[in-house]
């Protein structure tokens, strides 16, 4: 009996250390492979001041933390621009290093590691049974859930998987994707150190062994098995790989020296054949059995009439301006747009690459409640256009001034923060998180994305969130989505995205609007619900601009347009005069 | 202070050479599985012990065969191995998984990997064992010491990777590799069957490391834990000597990285020269990503973060 305790102690340990690897891997979506080195450092930390000191281990348990979240954070400011493949490398190569530089000190005892550590003291209760241990290794459990918990299903969490969706887009929606990452390295470090301890408490030992690279993928496949940004899948996942050993050998009996192989193949044969049939895992993200048990079942058909829901056919709308506007309204428009105050101003910004000139000597004004089109042949540069103005492509030289301030220099969250959000040519909705989920991540000024505040304003916290939830509720029943809250964004049908990446760019209320394309590729009928829609926000005073191919949507939305050719602006005006023009109409279109 | 006299120096350089060449030899492999099917193929360590195992059971355990002829055909099997994990595992996997191909596939590796080590240890048992080949002989040359061993990988590692290259540079294989590693959609688009390039290429990979694998075990012994450390150092080089690169150049890094080893055990202990190596990858990952902050390789003309490779361009 007291051996299956033992079990259960452990089962108790790893998860602890796999949930928040599942808080890095899983929520986040960065792939490292040296969690158990940062648990070694928790471990030896505790065991070397307990052994040469005689600390209490908690004390040593803490200056693990700090020692694990100092490195784990400088550890992330590289990995903060390295793709995947890189990632696992440098983690794999601080892993390494981590667990080769506590091999080489000797105080540490080389190879065989901190031994015979005294029995664990927990406030004069020494813990030396396995019976001893179950409530201290459940509470150490539960502290790392509750703080991964509070952390993944939060507003925090969701900027996280927004991060691991698509980090260009979380940017561009005001979001210090690189503060995030770094904080949550150093918080899962900590956390991972913490862990790390309990076990070398526990075993009573700190060895490279057993905090080896074996571990660390040991770790790994619990958090795959259970199913990432599932916390209780993590918990499922480590009995399943803690329990396989002791039930081949005792219940399959398997003799115990071939047992923790055939353990091994198994669970190895296992993770490829799951990455195969169950890439999610045993618990899929978002899984709850609890909401289960009440009946509150996944929007199942909802997303299945999404997904089947495709336009019939996808029409692209006259390319020739048949339907011109009265001059009248032309006249008018004019005129609005003539003494409407400046929002953004740019002058003389350039941008080269190499020898091709992207964008040459750039004065653009966007006017307040206006719409401003940028039309032009492909390959002319209006989507460079939107990446100098947001920041993701710092310009050579010129000035970007939105209501005074310069924008040149600062990063696309920033600039978001200022006042200027744009929108993707291909969409870049965030496909796991629910439609309702990605207009929440883009309301500003959430109390609960910030650490700190969460940690320690519960109330604040929720009540804010209440607030956002209406608030991205309204946008999408006001780009007529409403019905589509809970459905996950990679479900919706091609039109659909654009509408909800309308209401992610308006929940923002940022001043600015830019928006890439917002109505290609889609049926007639979503045009005109776009085109509409995109009216009414110039109508409530934002300042709006357009890179638009159809001359449909440009002569009804834009009151000013500028033409592009080659990174230049070669003429501007109302689209009346543009298209009037033979020779611009001759690069246009190719034809006269 | 160690007191480095010429004559150490003149040993460490010839021992960082040879042990360079097997380092080269496992990089060369594992860049050119990565760069063309992108595949963080982490079972490359399993395939390696394989390798080994087989060409030892030929000879001592199943048939008695001759030394060499059960060599190459150990190494040959791994190969198939090799190709067979892709074609059986990796292959349905990526198609399956669609944009998160690179975690599932580096999941199914890290698993087979695992299995694999085991499967070895449960078959062949757990204990190292002693493989004898061909008599051992010491070569000396003005003092500088090493065996014939060494001699015969240096020459198979070299003739391999230049062999490699000569085929990437002027075969049709070549070029169809090359084209699937550029741009497998396209190559795709002109009929070249990229599925078929990225079983060929786990093939050739596995080789490397199978020829790797073999020297080592002829010149120490066999054990079914062999391949951990190769495939840290596959990794290493492939990554420092760039991925989309000649084999050539990934070859020199690993001799270059070999040499770092052998010199850095002048100052330090035994147990940091390892360390090292790995504090160099950790400079020069941040190194790339400071580089790629700072430079504007950040976001192409889509707002797409453009990964950061050491090359963009292959060359070869």
């Amino acid at each position: 009996m007291s051996l299956w305790v033992n079990y259960l102690d452990q089962i108790l340990l790893y998860a602890s250390l796999a949930l928040s690897l599942n808080l890095l891997l899983g929520y986040a979506g960065q792939v490292s492979v040296a969690h158990a080195a940062f648990g070694a450092i928790g471990g030896y930390a505790m065991a070397y001041t307990t052994l040469s000191h005689g600390w209490n281990f908690l004390l040593g348990t803490l200056l693990g933390m700090v020692l694990a979240f100092v490195i784990g954070t400088l550890v992330a400011l590289p990995a903060l621009k390295l793709t995947v493949e890189y990632l696992i490398l440098l983690t794999l190569a601080v892993s390494s290093v981590i667990i080769g530089l506590l091999v080489a000190i000797p105080q540490f005892g080389g190879t065989y590691g901190l031994i015979n550590l005294p029995s664990a003291n927990l406030f004069g209760w020494h813990l030396r049974s396995p019976y001893d241990w179950l409530l201290p290794a459940l509470l150490s459990m539960v502290i790392v859930y509750a703080i991964c918990h509070r952390v993944g299903e939060s507003p925090v969490g969701r900027v996280l998987k927004g991060i691991r969706e698509d980090p260009v887009a979380t940017e561009a929606l005001g979001k210090n994707v690189f503060a995030y990452k770094v904080t949550v390295f150093g918080m899962t470090s900590a956390l991972a150190a913490f862990s790390g301890a309990m076990l070398a408490a526990w075993l009573r030992l700190a060895t490279p062994g057993v905090f080896g690279f074996a571990f660390s993928l040991t770790v790994f496949a619990i958090v795959i098995f259970g199913g990432m940004a599932n916390l209780n899948g993590t918990i499922l996942g480590a009995a399943i790989v803690v329990l396989l050993e002791p039930v081949l050998r005792r219940v399959v009996r398997i003799e115990a020296a071939k047992a923790s192989l055939v353990q091994l193949i198994v669970y190895g044969v296992a993770l490829a054949i799951l990455m195969r049939v169950r890439p999610q895992g045993a618990l899929p993200e978002g899984f709850s059995l609890w909401r289960r048990i009440r009946g509150e079942r996944a929007p199942k058909a909802r997303v299945e009439m999404a997904a089947d829901w495709v336009p019939e056919t996808v029409q692209h709308v006259g390319e020739h301006v048949d339907d011109q506007l009265p001059v009248s309204e032309v006249v008018r428009r004019d005129h609005v747009w003539h003494d409407a105050p400046v929002v953004l101003e740019t002058r003389g910004v350039s941008k080269r690459f190499g020898g091709i000139v992207a964008a040459h000597e750039l004065d653009i004004e966007l006017r307040r409640g206006t719409i401003t089109a940028l039309v032009g042949p492909n390959g002319a540069g209006k989507t460079t256009v939107f990446n100098l103005l947001t920041g993701a492509i710092p310009p050579d030289s010129g000035t970007i001034k939105l209501n005074g301030d310069e924008l040149v220099g600062l990063d696309p969250d920033r600039v978001a923060r200022k006042g200027m959000v744009r929108s993707f040519q291909d969409v870049r909705l965030f496909n796991r998180l629910s439609c309702l989920q990605n207009v929440m991540m883009a309301v500003q000024g959430q109390p609960g994305e910030n650490f700190a505040t969460l940690a320690f304003r519960h109330g604040k916290v929720k009540g804010a969130e209440e607030e956002t939830r209406d608030k991205a509720m309204g946008w999408l029943r006001f780009v007529g989505m409403g019905e589509f809250a809970n459905v996950p964004a990679g479900a919706l049908s091609y039109g659909q995205t654009k509408l909800i990446s309308l209401a992610r760019v308006l929940a923002t209320e940022a001043d600015v609007l830019l928006l890439d394309e917002p109505a290609s590729g889609i049926d007639t009928k979503w045009v005109d619900t776009m085109l509409e829609l995109i009216e009414q926000v110039r109508d409530r005073g934002r300042t709006v601009c357009v890179v638009e191919h159809n001359l449909h949507v440009v002569g009804r939305l834009a009151d000013h347009t500028y033409f592009m050719e080659l990174g230049q602006i070669t003429a501007e005006g109302t689209i009346a005069e543009l298209t009037n023009d033979r020779r611009l109409a001759e690069v246009y279109f190719g034809t006269t | 202070m160690l007191a480095l006299t010429f004559e150490t120096f003149r040993q460490l350089t010839v021992n960082g050479f040879f042990r360079g060449c097997a380092y080269g030899l496992l990089g060369v492999g594992f860049a050119l599985i990565l760069g063309v099917t992108g595949r963080f193929h982490f079972a490359y360590g399993f395939t390696y012990t394989l390798a080994a195992y087989l060409a030892f059971t030929l000879t001592f355990r199943a048939f008695s065969w001759p030394f060499w002829p059960s060599a190459i055909l150990g190494v040959l099997l791994a190969a198939c191995a090799g190709a067979a994990i892709e074609r059986g595992v990796y292959r349905p996997l990526a198609k399956n998984a669609g944009a998160t191909a690179l975690l599932a596939v580096f999941v199914a590796s890290l698993g087979i990997g695992i299995a694999g080590e085991n499967l070895i240890r449960l078959l062949w048992g757990s204990e190292t064992q002693a493989y004898f080949g061909p008599t051992q002989t010491t070569i000396d040359w003005w003092g500088v010491t090493f065996i014939n061993f060494d001699w015969w990988q240096a020459i198979a590692a070299i003739v391999i990777t230049a062999a490699l290259a000569a085929m990437l540079r002027y075969t049709a294989l070549g070029r169809r590799i090359k084209a699937t590693r550029v741009n497998p959609d396209l190559a795709k688009a002109i009929g070249i069957d990229a599925d078929k390039t990225y079983v060929i290429v786990f093939f050739l990979g596995t080789i490397c490391a199978g020829v790797a694998s073999f020297f080592y075990a002829v010149k120490y012994t066999v054990d079914p834990a062999m391949g951990t450390l190769p495939i840290t150092y596959a990794f290493v080089v492939a990554f420092l000597g760039g991925t989309a690169r000649s084999p050539i150049r990934v070859f020199l890094m690993g001799i270059v990285v070999s040499l770092i080893e052998q010199y850095a055990s002048i100052w330090l202990s035994v147990q940091y020269t390892q360390t090292a190596v790995f504090v160099v990858l950790v400079g020069y990952l941040t190194y790339l990503a400071i580089r790629s902050s700072a430079f504007m390789a950040k976001f192409n003309k889509a707002g797409r973060p453009t990964p950061v490779v050491p090359s963009t361009a292959a060359e070869v």
